[in-house]
């Protein structure tokens, strides 16, 4: 059966085969597999609860995935740059999530909880690539590098692209460090919640990764 | 102008994009990701099955032993029974006796001067023990 949005392409397209006059070959393709869920925000506390109950469990759990899908694939983005290794990551993230929420502690936040495994799955995946390839540190920021450049969404803005170069250059726990804090503009008691490091640290890691960015844009 | 580039003359914006509707759609495909994994979910067979293999190890185990454990005894039992009074008496005679290094050790024994607390026996005690028994005066 024909959606409203499709009804109305199938009368435009009507309309374009009598002014041609003649046959316009069409076919309409299904519709996008979207939510049957209309989204509510909730609280946290809130989605916890929904989720422990059985008939709310998976309504519960497409709020959350629709409340914190844009946070966690940003995260992952920026860490691993190509869009398929994000959307897989972000993917693995939220299985993980559906799988542990049951045994997540209320003593810290959901959001530094799911942030925390993401951070985890994205070092993991970089780990891995490096003993997959048999790469040292330097080939696996050459490779991002290349995406960085190869990427459409970067050319033509030289100072981005000069930007996303010298982030790349950072090690992967302070490029997560800066990533968090310049982009994300994450508090740094969260990050340390996340990251597992004094917020002391997490200050200095932060000074000294934008100095070595502006190093980097320096002499680049 | 390029040497002096500062973090913050540069626009902060994230410079990624995705997919058209890709958010619309993230959702669903990690849901039916899930309830892909639900299907897969252990059944009580699983467990069971894990819980059987150190019970099947341990009955092989046993088996085996029972299996590999020579039948000595019966053939004892079956060799005693057809042995004869004559010949049992014969082996007695012969081997059942007492040697004299026996006798030796004894010797070496009462050298020693066991202690009392040793014996857990006063002096007295066991002197009247030895005249009951008339230990201290035994022919061969």
């Amino acid at each position: 059966m024909l959606s409203p949005s499709n009804f109305l392409v199938y009368l435009l397209l009507l309309a374009e085969e009598e002014l041609l006059n003649k046959p316009v070959v069409y076919c309409f393709l299904p519709e996008p597999a979207v939510s049957a869920y209309p989204y509510v925000q909730l609280e946290d506390k809130e989605l916890l609860e929904k989720f422990a109950q059985p008939e709310s469990r998976n309504m519960a759990f497409n709020q959350l995935v629709r409340k914190y899908q844009q946070k966690i694939y940003w995260h992952i983005r920026k860490m691993v740059i190509d869009h398929d290794d994000a959307d897989d990551l972000t993917q693995d993230v939220f299985v993980k999530v559906w799988k542990n929420l049951d045994n997540f502690r209320q003593d810290a936040q959901l959001y530094t909880w799911i942030y925390r495994i993401a951070t985890n799955e994205c070092l993991s995946f970089l780990s891995s690539k490096k003993r997959k390839f048999f790469l040292p540190l330097n080939d696996v920021t050459a490779e991002l590098m290349e995406k960085v450049e190869s990427s459409p969404e970067l050319a033509g803005d030289e100072v981005q692209m000069k930007l996303q170069k010298a982030i790349l250059r950072l090690p992967e726990k302070q490029r997560l460090v800066f990533n968090m804090k310049y982009f994300d503009e994450m508090k740094y008691e969260e990050m340390s919640e996340i990251l597992g490091t004094s917020v002391g640290a997490l200050k200095a890691s932060y000074h000294i990764a934008v100095k070595k960015i502006e190093e980097f844009l320096k002499h680049d | 102008m390029k040497k002096d580039l500062k973090l913050s003359d540069i626009p902060q914006r994230n410079p990624y994009q995705v997919p058209a509707n890709y958010f619309d759609r993230l959702p669903m495909r990690v849901m039916e990701r899930t309830a892909a994994q639900e299907q897969k979910q252990p059944t009580l067979w699983q467990p069971l099955r894990l819980a059987l293999v150190p019970v099947v190890l341990l009955l092989l185990f046993v088996g085996a032993y029972f299996y590999s454990m020579p039948d000595e005894p019966e053939q004892q039992m079956v060799n005693l029974a057809s042995v004869s009074d004559t010949e049992i008496v014969d082996y007695l005679s012969t081997y059942a006796t007492i040697e004299t290094t026996d006798f030796a050790e004894l010797s070496t024994l009462r050298e020693q001067e066991l202690p009392a607390e040793l014996l857990n026996v006063s002096a007295t005690a066991a002197e009247e023990e030895l005249e009951y028994y008339n230990l201290n005066h035994i022919d061969y």
